[in-house]
């Protein structure tokens, strides 16, 4: 904490951001054409508020049994974010201070924040060029303290998943996957929230499918990972007055869960349409030398939370897209060795170059089910104008 | 009217609801509108709204009331090896805090006013305390010159648990700006309660505000820069909206619960103990708490005869299974024991009828007129 006390001032920087978001003409964010479809979702807020069902009602109770179905997983458990799902899947599992959790330097902060926040140290193990954590790099990083692997399926692509396990198996430790972008994701034949001993998902409204605050759930078949979360996340109360674990609260707001329901009856056309969009920056941006488009696998489904493409001068490219009313981002610029939060695990520049090249290349082009085809090939006429192709 | 056919509930939120309705549709659709959903304006505009309310320079809104609590000790650099006091009569999530932390809480007795008693702490600080938190149990707030005056001495932050007690004021300052920082929820059943989970911290500690900012929001000071691991725990924008609308009845609802108060107050002291005003104490009621020795009798009597009632909290928190870790024995806080099978809370909220709170305070003294 010591250096965040020198800083003078720690805005909230998001509503600078939103302001700046807004005058663009081709956004990430899609929420104000989302929210045109609102009044069903109204109707059912309206009436969990006159019931009073606020606190894990029993939408929740529904969105969880829907999310578990269209997992192919055995139980859902909603929680108050993605960053949570994460936290609590790690405490359920018993994980705390001096035991180690290997995951990617090439993620949200989130995933860190959790293992962390659990009192566990983040092992970082370096990403292949498809952003995702290098299977092959894991066995040799795993010691008497490691107990589970944390990978995160990168913009909607799922790990490796066949050798993590596999590795995780054999040094008996467990895997807790962050799916924060990857619900409706599949691989090798299998949904993604049946991968792993847990996987835990993010609703945070720019999400594929989101709702309109922060929200979180995760998916297992271990009943007893379950329960034990289901009591995590709310006091560790058995029954109004009993409290069996001292927990938290973290809980999906009923009202939220409503939402949920509502885009999850949405979200095939939703990833169809965000693959359809991918295909096609995939085919406009191919041939454009500069621009380098990842490897496709067909055995996988890419759901394409964020599209993400590596390009030469990204910055000078990210600045002119966004010149010309592109919402180009960066997700992101920094890996997570190299943040000053991790200043005290002692890593450097250079430790893993893979996710350092990744960063300083990586650029994101908005493919939400909003986005016109006219709108994509005016990206594409301005990517290959900067490149002069 | 016969009494079985009467219903008062021990809450009912639809009434509020119906009553601000077209207010809540366009909050609602105003957030929903703007694209957004995260720590956007309506978040900024309702911390500073709440940081006027409470009489403090900032207000930091959190995901909920018990992550206020425990991100000001975070902040406050509470960990392992420290102790932080509390009172034992107590939702368990104001133990809970300090468990998260890594630091042990000491639970200490309460006086018959159901709050801290300042003595207790006194008795419970040793060099390893690091804070004591106040819980300002149903809108009293707690004896802060005392508290305040004993972590002087051995040089500890108090951080109140505000929970309960938006509005109330205490020598006449609010609940909020008495301590180092306070944490309040916004939980739907508080005096001013959202549609879900939520809460914020008060603070006059600019560093403190700040520190808690970036906790809420994985550490990040920039978009893409990480000075810390954090935490995700955030108002909802959409929940904002519906406080901003609420925020500005609450001084008139707190005016209603201390009205029906007053009233219960005046028709049930010669049945049951009641709670009271002292001179330099505003209760808010946040519940409106007797105490009998008939406690389950008298509540099974208003089920019956259609009074809701809840029990605010009948096993205190040093003697929940949980609490075995910490080694407290039964006897060790005879007061907090004493009350807890003693209390029951009535209703009480703004939108309660007089003919409501005539029907209660009538059902209450039929049976202790039947018993006798």
């Amino acid at each position: 904490m010591n250096d965040t006390n020198s800083t003078p001032t720690i805005k909230n920087f998001l509503p600078a951001q939103y302001a700046a978001d807004k005058n663009r003409a081709i956004s990430h964010n899609y929420l104000q054409q989302q929210f045109s479809d609102y009044e069903q979702i109204f109707e059912k807020i309206r009436d969990v508020v006159i019931r009073g069902d606020f606190t894990l009602g029993s939408e929740v109770d529904r969105l969880e049994e829907e999310f578990a179905a269209l997992s192919n997983a055995r139980y859902a458990v909603g929680v108050g974010s993605g960053t949570d799902a994460l936290l609590l899947s790690l405490k359920a599992l018993d994980i705390g201070p001096g035991d180690e959790v290997i995951t990617t330097p090439f993620t949200f902060y989130a995933t860190i924040g959790a293992i962390v926040t659990a009192g566990a140290t983040p092992v970082f193990v370096d990403v292949r060029e498809d952003y995702n954590i290098d299977p092959h790099k894991i066995s040799e990083k795993i010691t008497k303290k490691t107990k589970a692997i944390v990978p995160v399926h990168w913009s909607g692509r799922p790990a490796a998943m066949t050798e993590i396990e596999v590795a995780a198996k054999q040094h008996g430790i467990a895997v807790v996957a962050d799916a924060c972008h990857a619900i409706n994701s599949e691989y090798h034949g299998r949904r993604v929230g049946e991968l792993g001993d847990i996987a835990c998902f993010s609703f945070h409204p720019l999400k594929n499918l989101n709702v309109w605050g922060d929200g979180g759930i995760l998916t297992t078949n271990s009943s007893q990972v379950a329960d034990r979360i289901r009591l995590l996340r709310n006091h560790g109360l058995v029954s109004r007055d009993e409290v069996q674990v001292f927990a938290y609260n973290s809980r999906l707001d009923t009202i939220q869960a409503v939402v949920a329901r509502h885009m999850l009856k949405k979200i095939h056309s939703i990833t169809a349409s965000r693959i359809s969009r991918s295909r096609f920056f995939d085919e406009g941006l191919s041939g454009i030398r500069g621009v380098k488009v990842p490897e496709r696998d067909e055995r996988i489904v890419e759901v394409f939370h964020l599209y993400q493409v590596l390009c030469e001068r990204r910055d000078d490219l990210q600045r002119f897209l966004i010149s010309e009313g592109v919402d180009a981002k960066v997700h992101y610029p920094i890996p997570m060795h190299l943040q000053p939060a991790a200043r005290y695990l002692g890593y450097k520049r250079g430790d893993f170059p893979v996710a350092e090249s990744i960063a300083a290349r990586i650029l994101s082009l908005p493919v939400h089910e909003f986005i016109t085809e006219s709108q994509q090939e005016f990206v594409i006429r301005l990517i290959r104008r900067f490149y002069g192709a | 009217m016969a009494p079985s056919e009467r219903n008062v509930p021990f809450v009912d939120l639809t009434r509020q609801f119906n009553a601000l309705e077209s207010e809540l549709v366009s909050a609602f659709l105003g957030v929903g509108r703007s694209g957004n959903y995260i720590l956007g304006d309506v978040v900024q505009r309702f911390e500073l709204e709440l940081a006027r309310y409470c009489g403090v320079e900032h207000v930091v809104s959190v995901a909920n009331g018990s992550d206020a609590l425990f991100l000001i000790l975070k902040a406050l650099g509470v960990g392992p090896g420290d102790e932080v006091i509390t009172a034992a009569n107590s939702f368990m999530a104001s133990a809970w805090v300090i468990v998260a932390t890594g630091a042990t809480p000491v639970l200490v007795d309460v006086r018959e006013d159901l709050n801290i008693d300042p003595r207790s702490i006194e008795k419970a600080i040793t060099s390893r305390t690091k804070a004591i938190i106040p819980v300002h149990l149903a809108g009293r707030i707690a004896d802060m010159n005392a508290i305040l005056e004993i972590a002087g001495r051995a040089n500890v932050c108090v951080v109140e648990d505000a929970a309960q007690a938006i509005g109330a004021r205490y020598n006449d300052r609010p609940a909020g700006s008495l301590g180092t920082a306070a944490g309040f929820s916004l939980h739907p059943l508080k005096n001013l309660g959202v549609y879900g989970d939520g809460g914020f911290v008060s603070t006059n500690d600019h560093a403190l505000a700040e520190n808690i900012r970036l906790l809420r929001n994985h550490g990040l000071r920039t978009r893409d820069q990480c000075v810390v691991w954090g935490y995700n725990s955030r108002l909802d924008a959409m929940q904002a909206a519906f406080g901003l609308v609420k925020l500005q009845r609450l001084d008139s609802w707190n005016a209603r619960c201390r009205e029906i108060a007053r009233f219960y107050r005046v028709a049930l002291c010669d049945y049951v103990g009641v709670p009271e005003d002292k001179a330099y104490e505003q209760n808010v009621y946040h519940n409106f708490i007797v105490k009998t020795p008939f406690r389950d009798e008298l509540a099974r009597f208003l089920a019956e005869n259609g009074v809701g009632t809840a029990v605010h909290y009948p096993v205190p928190i040093h003697l929940q299974p949980v609490a075995q870790q910490l080694g407290y024995l039964l006897g060790s806080l005879p007061v907090v024991e004493r009350l807890s099978g003693t209390i029951l809370s009535l209703p009480i909220y703004p939108e309660l009828t007089d003919d409501e709170i005539r029907f209660v305070a009538e059902t209450v003294k039929r049976f202790f007129v039947n018993k006798y």
